[in-house]
Order: C-alpha cells, then structure tokens, then sequence
C-alpha cells in the first residue's frame, strides 16, 4: 500500500509549494491514472514515490517503509521493488533488446543463469521474443517501450510507475501500451501511471487522481473525473490545457488487440512469478 | 566473485563501447604525464651536469715547506675532520712536479727547460680537497685555513656559490612545473570523467531507477580509471624513454662539453619512473572516476534525465 499523509513539497528553489498538503492512499493490486497538466505536480509526486525527494513535511509510506525515514543505503533495495517506465524508453542503444532487459538484473548482482531464464519470460509476456537480439533502432516507438516495460517486469517489480508512457508512441500502441499495463495490474502488480491524455484515461474504468497546482483536485472513477475536469475548465483557464479533448479517440481500439495465450517454456522457478497476459505483438 | 566479475567486465565492456571517450582520457593522461616525465629527466640531468661541474671545483690546500711527512700526514687527517668534505687527496711534490713538466710541453717548452734545470722542486706538498656540500663551500674553506701547516689556500668559492644557486633555481623551477603539470593533469581528468559521465547518464539513470547501489554503478567506472591510468603510465614511460633517447641525451651531450661527465643513466630511474607513472595514472583515474562520480550521484535525480 501507498499512502501519502499530509505531504507537502517545496523545492529551496521555488516561492511556491510544488504539492501542498496530499493525503492519497492507493491499495495493493490497485490501478491508478495521475493526470494532470505542466507543472501541476506529477513529477514531484513521482520522484517523492520513487524517493528522488523527500517530502518537506508529512509522511509518505510504501508497505510499511517510511520513505521520509528509510536509511539511504536501503532505498536502492527499495527501489527494486519498484518497475519505472519513462516516455523516452532509455533503452541502451547499443545493448540488444535481450541485454537492456537483462541489464536490469546485472546491475543489481543478479546471477547469469536466473538472468537467460528470466529475459526471455518477460520479453514473451510483452511479445518480443523474436526481437531479442534487435537493437532499440530497429524497434517501433511501441515496441521500444515494451521493452522497457520488460526491464521494468524483469525483477519483479510490486510496483509499476510509468511516467508518461504514451508520450511517444502512436494512438493504437498507447491504447496497447495501457491495455498490457491493466493485464499486469489484473495479475496483482500495482500500476501507477501519470499521463496527460484524458481521453487514454476515459478508455479505462481506473481510478484517477488529477492534480492541480500541487493539489488533488479530484480522486476517484470516472464520473468523479468528468465533474471534476469539467469544474476545473470553468474555474480556470489552464487547466484547459489538460481537458484538451478532441485529440485521438482512443475508443476506435478498444477491443483490438488480440487476446493471445503467451506459450513459452518457463523454468519451474519462474512459474510462480508468471502473469497470465492476454495480447501481444500485432 | 561473479559479480566482481560482471562489474570488471563491464569497465573493460564500457572501455570498448566508449572508444573515443576512452582514447581521449589516455591521451590527455598521457600527454600530462610525459610531460611531467621530462620535466623530472630534465631536473635530474641537470642536476646531474651542476653535480659534475661541483665535482671539479676543488680547494687546494698548500702546505709548508718546512713541514716533515708525519706532519703532512697530519695535514691530511685535520682535513678529513672538516665537517662537508667529501675527499682529500695528497698530490705529493714530485707528482706535482712531474704533472706540471708534462703539461709543458709544446709552447712552454722555454718554461720546462727551465723548471727541468732546477736544483730542487719548488712546489709544496698538496691536498685537493672536495666538498659535498656546495653551500657551504665558504665554511669548508676558512676551516681549511686554520689547520696547522697550511701555508695557502686556492679555491673558486665565486663560481660554488653561482653553481649552488643555479642548482636551487633549477630545482625549485623544475618541482613547480611538475607539481602545476599534475595539478593540471588532475584537473584536466576530473573534467574527462565528467564529460564520461555526462554521455553515459543513460545508463546511470537505469541503474538508479531499478535500484542498482552507488558502488555497483561506481565500479566499472573504477575499473576504466585503472585500466585508462595503467596504459597512459606506461606509454608515457615509453614515450619519455623515448624522447631521453632521441632527443635529450643529444641536448645535455652538448652541454656536457662544458662541464664533465656524461648524461645520467635513464635506466637507473626506469622503473621508479614507470611505478610512479601508473601510480599517478590509476591514482588520478580512480580518484577523478571516484569524485565526478560522487558528485554526480548525489547530485543527478534520474527523473531528470532529459532535463539537461
């Protein structure tokens, strides 16, 4: 569980706070949408999440660690728990596929037999498979970020933050891109994502937390987002920005993609960590 | 062990991958470091040639005529009690005198004939001193003129002090220049790191994101600055092996016309030369890797990748 109790944050640099007095809570297994516009608050909340920051006052806990409080030799411990995927892939462009994933269990002293057992399981629930010895400029916008969807799975991550995941690929892999992250939700990992793309988000029944000049403005399921977004337009100008709706009707993909069985040979240790994950490559 | 293995080969790995950042930090260290080298091989010969010159500006002490061989002899303890002498040699009259006649020859034929027709020798029993410490030359001779039975004192103590304060301005020069080199050096890998840090902040980002430690981020980078000091040491051994070869011996040789000797043995300092390089070299690689490192883990949140 992820609570932030009364948490405020203001950077030595700004005047004014960058979030002001949170209180959210999200449960385990939980699936949630951060929306909100520049400077609204998004990337604080997320480095404080990841504990790039630390809050400036209240209390921020993931399973009961206190992340005001941990110890700094164990947030890369911490960290490890958690599956971070950014707009911008930062795939390794001269490492393969099959090494960027694996450079996610290298660099935390995973050894070399449970690595060639495990990439190949995360790269078949994300369908690369036959891509594993491309390189990142060989892929597609889309593919590229299930690659780094597979880094993120790759340590089995209780956590999946994606950071604007849709930022760069085309409207049918958004839809994809979101579609895999709710399967991976279905199958118990908490999936946390910040996007700006509301009409992405009316796609999905999800919770959504939309933040607004360091504040939650709105916290809940859909109707509760379209009051909300609908009282911020009326209230104020900039949040426009974030209502911007006639981009992609994301509704034409729904449906879509193929539900397909991933049949891959998985060693017996990693039976127990599999998700069962309907989709793939198209 | 396998991950010791996996983070050295990842620095050998990244060594490769980064070919022009890896040839550029070699040169610069080497670069540095050769000059360093000849600034050192400079300092030492020419202290070397000062030493030489030194070694031939003697004090001769004269004694008197009426003095019987033991009280010579006791000449020749009194002096080798003073404090900084080096040696004292005994040319005994008729050494002298057969030293002299052999150097007549020629010209001075008019001069020979006439010492050669001399009832008895007329020079005194000697003592060629050498002091080893030029500074203080003066001293050395007024304690020459108080021992008993020296009559005459001949000594050069104009040109001791000329050569003593070349050799304190070359060393002083010298140890300033080495020094500024390595400061320079210094300054110049730490910035060479930065930039290596810089272009693989990509890789620095995913490692903190998924939870690597800042040791295992560090490591392969200290295995490069190990691996970039080592071989920029030892080419600039070479290179400094070099250049004494070529160049330097040929320089000091002319000057060595001057004063006496010949250039100092560069294979005496070899491996002192090459131990100390690649200390310096891995030294600076790892301290600059260690340092730009530090500092840039600290300071980089890797959120902010493309925030640059």
């Amino acid at each position: 569980m992820i609570e932030f109790n009364n948490v405020s944050k203001k950077y030595d640099s700004a005047d004014s706070y960058a979030l002001k007095d949170i209180n959210i809570k999200i449960e385990k297994g939980e699936f949630v949408f951060v929306v909100g516009s520049s400077g609204a608050g998004k990337s604080t909340f997320l480095k404080l999440m990841m504990r790039e920051e630390v809050a400036s006052s209240g209390c921020i806990t993931v399973d009961d660690i206190n992340l005001n409080t941990i110890k700094k030799r164990d947030i890369p411990k911490f960290r490890r728990r958690l599956g971070i995927v950014f707009q911008d892939f930062r795939l390794i462009p001269n490492m393969t596929v099959f090494d960027n994933v694996a450079f996610a269990m290298r660099v935390i002293g995973t050894n070399e037999k449970k690595i060639r057992r495990r990439v190949p399981y995360v790269l078949s629930l994300m369908g690369l498979n036959e891509k594993a010895r491309k390189l990142p400029k060989e892929l597609s916008g889309g593919e590229q970020q299930r690659v780094a969807l597979a880094r993120a799975l790759a340590n089995n991550a209780d956590i999946i933050i994606a950071d604007e995941p849709t930022g760069n690929v085309d409207p049918q892999m958004s839809y994809e891109i979101v579609d895999m992250l709710m399967r991976l939700n279905e199958a118990g990992t908490t999936v946390i994502m910040v996007t700006h793309e509301h009409s992405l988000v009316r796609c999905f029944d999800k919770r959504v937390i939309i933040l607004d000049k360091g504040n939650v403005v709105a916290d809940g399921g859909t109707l509760v987002r379209e009051a909300a977004t609908s009282h911020i337009n009326a209230a104020s100008e900039i949040a426009n920005e974030y209502v911007v709706p006639p981009d992609e009707d994301y509704t034409a993909y729904i449906g879509e993609t193929e539900a397909v069985e991933v049949a891959v040979e998985v060693p017996n240790e990693v039976q127990a960590e599999e998700i069962t994950v309907e989709g793939g490559e198209n | 062990m396998g991950k010791l293995n996996y983070l050295t080969k990842e620095g050998f790995r990244n060594l490769k991958v980064n070919k022009l950042m890896s040839f550029a930090s070699v040169t610069v260290l080497f670069s540095c470091l050769m000059l360093v080298g000849i600034a050192f091989m400079l300092l030492v010969n020419i202290n070397s040639f000062i030493s030489n010159i030194e070694a031939e500006n003697v004090i001769m002490a004269f004694v008197n005529d009426e003095a019987i061989d033991l009280e010579v002899k006791k000449v020749g303890i009194d002096l080798e009690k003073i404090n900084n002498v080096a040696s004292v040699e005994r040319i005994g009259k008729e050494e002298a005198y057969k030293d002299i006649l052999s150097e007549l020859d020629g010209d001075y034929e008019n001069l020979k004939t006439y010492l050669e027709n001399l009832d008895e020798n007329p020079l005194p029993e000697a003592f060629k001193i050498t002091v080893s410490d030029m500074d203080s030359f003066d001293q050395v001779v007024r304690e020459v003129n108080g021992v008993t039975n020296v009559i005459r004192v001949r000594e050069n103590s104009e040109l001791a002090r000329q050569l003593s304060d070349l050799r304190n301005s070359v060393t002083y020069i010298s140890v300033g220049i080495i020094l500024l080199l390595l400061i320079v050096s210094l300054f110049i890998i730490s910035n060479t790191i930065k930039v290596t840090m810089f272009s693989r902040r990509l890789e620095i980002s995913i490692m903190k994101s998924v939870g690597a430690t800042n040791a295992f981020i560090r490591w392969p980078f200290m295995i490069e600055g190990v691996v970039i000091g080592a071989v920029s040491g030892l080419l600039a051994t070479g290179a400094v092996w070099l250049i004494n070869e070529l160049a330097l011996k040929e320089l000091l040789q002319s000057f060595m016309v001057v004063g006496a000797g010949t250039s100092v043995d560069f294979y005496k300092y070899l491996p002192w030369l090459a131990l100390i390089f690649v200390f310096v070299g891995v030294f600076t690689g790892v301290f600059g890797s260690v340092t730009s490192m530090s500092k840039y883990l600290k300071e980089r949140k890797f959120v902010e990748l493309d925030e640059e």
